[in-house]
């Protein structure tokens, strides 16, 4: 493994912990993930999760689905087309995905795992092979809606919750450094 | 660092270049490098190439569950494990290729992103909103720990109650009450919101309830759509009809509604609502004096028919009969007479004309009309209501055995519901019965034990039981409320712990419907997406956990294959009837029960084997034994309601779905434009409804639709809108339905309101 710079490994780190917010099962899992992200809000468990699930999962009506079909296809269902184009990027990607037809491949944490994966292969391991990929995968993919979910899920401030503010910014701040700090052009 | 969007393009749109960079990505060994989450390297890539070219479809059968008359055949094409659309299956001659615009969305409604995903339990009490994810052992543990310390605390399972009716009414989902009968005796919410005062009137004079095939109406001469609106809500029952209309038969509508089947027929006649009965009585008495009746059926085949001519001759006056209906003399004479000569002639009786607090004797009329015109049992012809007949399944999922030493109900016995019951053993106890058209009182009455648990199945209590105020005290007092569903409702909102249910797509089944006599295999086709499970699925989980927690507690299997269970429905009974080996049989589509004409042999279950005018049950149980003129109940506010199905929805469901929000986005009141007009009431004014139940704000519609005197809204739930018609309706009963179903059916169409511009 080839020595990874500090703002490499913090790059990724944080990427991580957004991942596995996005990914938490529990509570337990959401806050240990929330907590690795630096934030200094005190916030209990429980209160951690009724606040992301008012916001991402339900039962209700979320206040943004993280699916990127709702904002590329249709606002109302998931596993349409973009959905599928995901997953032959993921095949593409050399990526097997054990959810397959279970969670949609274009939601948020399953996303940012891919993207994860491929950077750690290129930070972490030297590998560039698939940094086409990733990029093509940030720009005309993740670009493409993650900015719009956030966008959407901070409009509600009639639910203000400052964790979650702090994960939208943390995610929007991670956007905008991945698609702006790499001299990228397409 | 650059990229270029068409290489990458390239090679994931196109098979060659994809299938080379794939074996490159192989050989570079990049695959061992992936630090692991979710998504897994896929090591298949070296041994073999994971990309077949274009996918191709896979397809399935299946059916529509959801309590609808047509229940259609369904094909659905699947492609890399995602459906992609469905049609009807062309094998089936009644769905012939074709959906409503209902099952036309489920793919919309399978992924819908509103779908209930995981297990949650409400953690701010009841109505906070405030949800955490469970696991569906962390539910099950719940769940099973409150059934045994209320048993251990009551010495009964008479606390637990289940709620379930019509949201799928596919054969293994009677499992759900098997589930129950696992666990002891228990408390059930018993009788329909639907039918049963329909049910209880066919049964009476026929012993009962069974229609002739719906496809035979091709060939009837008269066809009489009563208070039925297939149009909207049997949309493949029209070609049949419109078929007979070309072939010279007449078809009427008689409904206070003028209904799209209405607009379709050869005569709309608009009966004031309430009367229907009477004026059957009176066709009968003009018939009968023209000597157009069919003396020698009635010799033959039925009983009390003289006492009943006698009444018709002694009761019923024809002005009056003109008078009370709203109908010319003169078109009653000519619909009586036109209807006794067309040979064969059948009247098909809709499920609104029974929701009147005189709604079975009004169904019992019609019986007699078409009895006494001689098309009973006749081919294209009979009194169409609905049937049960092809329902003879093994419901092998309901029959469980009580676990030993269960402690029951000794009260009087009631009957159980309109479908399917276990045949329960001998045995000192029952399980409770109490009214689900009073769910509300009932829940908040019970003592003895009283309700604790509540388990909702295939069911929005919300928006099908009445007096939703009082429906919130009765879920606040109950300790421990499970709703089972596929999309978060008004009832999930009430609940502790939601389940996520699957969808008829993620499961097998069978279906069969109570109109037509087609018979349909249900496949899973698609993999149950989040978390969802099976009704049986969720039945087995709570009885592992119930076992282990204390070994015997639960009958039910502790784990169930939807698959294995829906095979274990089929017997050779169903093997007879609908000319097949083996279910498997299925698989090429579905069949239809071998032809039979109901009644065609004179012999009818009732108590003298005839069609029975005169009904000593019905005496001993509704105080006539006639079918009489009785009249419906008083208005005790200016404007009657009525509140049909609408064509977006079936019930609460459908109604949530993009496309029916597209084109019905939110609901109405339809108003007479001379009742608008006297309370300056315009078109696109909001104005409240109420009436001694609540209150309801909404967007008024004028339209002679409905008559001066009526206003209409539709029985379905929107989504994010807090309109639920039943706030307005109040629980009191049909006349009947408690001798076939368990209990009374609710008068729904016998509810008043007043209005006023916001």
């Amino acid at each position: 493994m080839q020595t990874i710079q500090p703002q490499d490994r913090s790059r990724l780190d944080e990427l991580k912990h957004l991942r596995d917010i996005f990914n938490a099962q529990n509570s337990k899992e959401l806050k240990i993930a929330f907590g690795a992200l630096h934030s200094c809000l005190e916030i209990s468990e429980e209160d951690l999760e009724v606040q992301f699930n008012r916001y991402f999962v339900g039962p209700m009506e979320p206040i943004a689905d993280p699916f990127a079909s709702i904002y590329i296809d249709d606002p109302d269902v998931v596993m349409s087309k973009s959905t599928l184009h995901v997953r032959e990027l993921y095949e593409t990607m050399g990526f097997t995905n054990p959810l397959k037809n279970i969670i949609p491949d274009d939601h948020l944490g399953v996303e940012l795992d891919a993207y994860y994966q491929l950077l750690y292969l290129e930070e972490a391991k030297g590998i560039t092979y698939l940094s086409d990929l990733r990029h093509y995968f940030l720009h005309e993919h993740l670009s493409l809606w993650v900015p719009r979910f956030i966008a959407r899920a901070l409009e509600h401030s009639e639910h203000d919750s400052k964790a979650m503010t702090f994960i939208l910014l943390q995610l929007k701040s991670l956007l905008i450094r991945e698609t702006t700090t790499q001299g990228v052009t397409a | 660092m650059s990229y270029s969007k068409e290489n990458v393009e390239s090679i994931v749109n196109n098979g060659l270049s994809r299938r080379s960079f794939l074996k490159g990505l192989a050989a570079s060994g990049v695959l061992s490098s992936f630090p692991g989450g979710i998504l897994q390297a896929n090591e298949d890539l070296n041994t073999k190439i994971p990309y077949l070219g274009e996918k191709s479809y896979k397809t399935f059968r299946n059916a529509c569950p959801r309590n609808c008359y047509d229940t259609c055949s369904i094909k659905t094409y699947v492609k890399d494990g995602v459906m992609q659309f469905i049609e009807g299956a062309t094998e089936s001659t009644y769905t012939r290729g074709g959906c409503c615009v209902k099952g036309n969305s489920y793919v919309k409604r399978v992924y819908s992103a509103r779908r209930l995903k995981f297990p949650m339990m409400q953690v701010g009490g009841k109505g906070s909103g405030n949800w955490k994810r469970i696991s569906w052992d962390q539910a099950m543990d719940i769940i099973a720990k409150k059934l045994l310390e209320m048993k251990k605390e009551d010495g009964t399972l008479l606390g637990a109650a289940l709620t379930k009716y019509s949201g799928n009414f596919g054969i293994t989902h009677y499992g759900i009450e098997g589930m129950f009968n696992s666990i002891g005796y228990t408390t059930r919410l018993a009788g329909t919101p639907c039918w049963p005062a329909g049910i209880d009137a066919q049964n009476l004079d026929m012993g009962d309830m069974w229609c002739n095939d719906p496809e035979e109406m091709k060939d009837s001469k008269f066809i009489i759509l009563w208070g039925v609106n297939p149009a909207s809500n049997s949309i493949h029952s029209m070609k049949y009809i419109y078929e007979a209309k070309k072939k010279g038969a007449k078809v009427v509508v008689i409904d206070p509604v003028f209904t799209e089947a209405a607009s379709k027929a050869s005569q709309y006649i608009q009966i004031k609502a309430g009367t229907d009965g009477l004026l059957a009585l009176g066709m009968a008495k003009i018939i009968i004096d023209a000597n157009l009746h069919d003396q020698k059926w009635l010799d033959a085949n039925s009983k009390g028919y003289k006492e009943y001519k006698a009444y018709l001759d002694k009761e019923i006056k024809l002005d009056n009969v003109s008078k009370i209906t709203g109908i010319p003399l003169a078109m009653i004479k000519e619909l009586a007479l036109s209807f006794a000569k067309a040979k064969p002639a059948t009247i098909w009786m809709g499920y609104g004309m029974q929701r009147h607090t005189n709604g079975g004797s009004m169904i019992r009329a019609i019986d007699a009309f078409v009895a006494v015109s001689g098309n009973i049992g006749k081919y294209a012809g009979g009194a169409r209501y609905g049937h049960l007949n092809t329902w003879g399944f093994n419901y092998a999922a309901l029959s469980m055995p009580k676990p030993e030493g269960s402690v029951g109900y000794t009260g009087p016995e009631g009957a159980k519901g309109d479908v399917a019951q276990g045949k329960d053993a001998k045995s000192n106890y029952t399980d409770r019965f109490l009214n689900i058209n009073k769910t509300a009182r009932e829940l908040i009455n019970a003592k003895e034990p009283k309700v604790r648990l509540l388990w909702v199945a295939c069911k929005n209590v919300f928006a099908q039981d009445f007096d939703r105020n009082q429906l919130i005290r009765a879920f606040q007092q109950l300790d421990l409320v499970v709703v089972a569903d596929q999309f978060f409702n008004e009832t999930a909102k009430w609940a502790d712990i939601v389940l996520p249910v699957a969808t008829q797509f993620e499961e097998y089944d069978v279906n069969v419907s109570y109109w037509h006599y087609w018979l349909t295999l249900n496949e899973q086709a698609i993999k149950p997406l989040f978390e969802v499970k099976s009704d049986l699925e969720i039945a087995a989980m709570l009885s592992k956990r119930m076992n282990q927690l204390q070994a015997g507690s639960c009958t039910f299997p502790q784990s169930v294959d939807t698959k294995a269970m829906m095979v274990k429905e089929f017997n050779p009974g169903i093997y007879e009837q609908f000319g097949i080996k083996s279910w498997e049989e299925l698989k090429n589509g579905p069949v239809k029960a071998k032809a039979v004409i109901p009644y065609a042999d004179g012999k009818f279950k009732t108590p003298s084997g005839k069609f029975e005018f005169y009904s000593d049950k019905a005496l001993e149980l509704f105080g006539s034994a006639l079918p009489t003129y009785l009249e419906v109940r008083k208005p005790y506010d200016k404007f009657r309601m009525t509140s049909p199905h609408s064509r977006w929805s079936l019930h609460s469901q459908f109604q949530n779905l993009e496309w029916m929000e597209d084109v019905h986005p939110e609901p109405y009141v339809y108003i007479n434009p001379d009742d608008a007009e006297a309370k300056m009431v315009k078109e696109g004014d909001t104005v409240a409804v109420f009436n001694k139940q609540g209150l309801l704000r909404v967007k008024a519609k004028l339209t002679d639709n409905v008559q001066a005197g009526t206003v209409l809204m539709y029985e379905q739930w929107y989504n994010n809108n807090i309109y639920n018609v039943n706030e307005l309706i109040d629980d009191t009963s049909s006349d009947m339905g408690a001798f076939k179903t368990g209990a009374p059916g609710v008068a729904l169409h016998d509810t008043f309101v007043n209005f006023r511009k916001l």
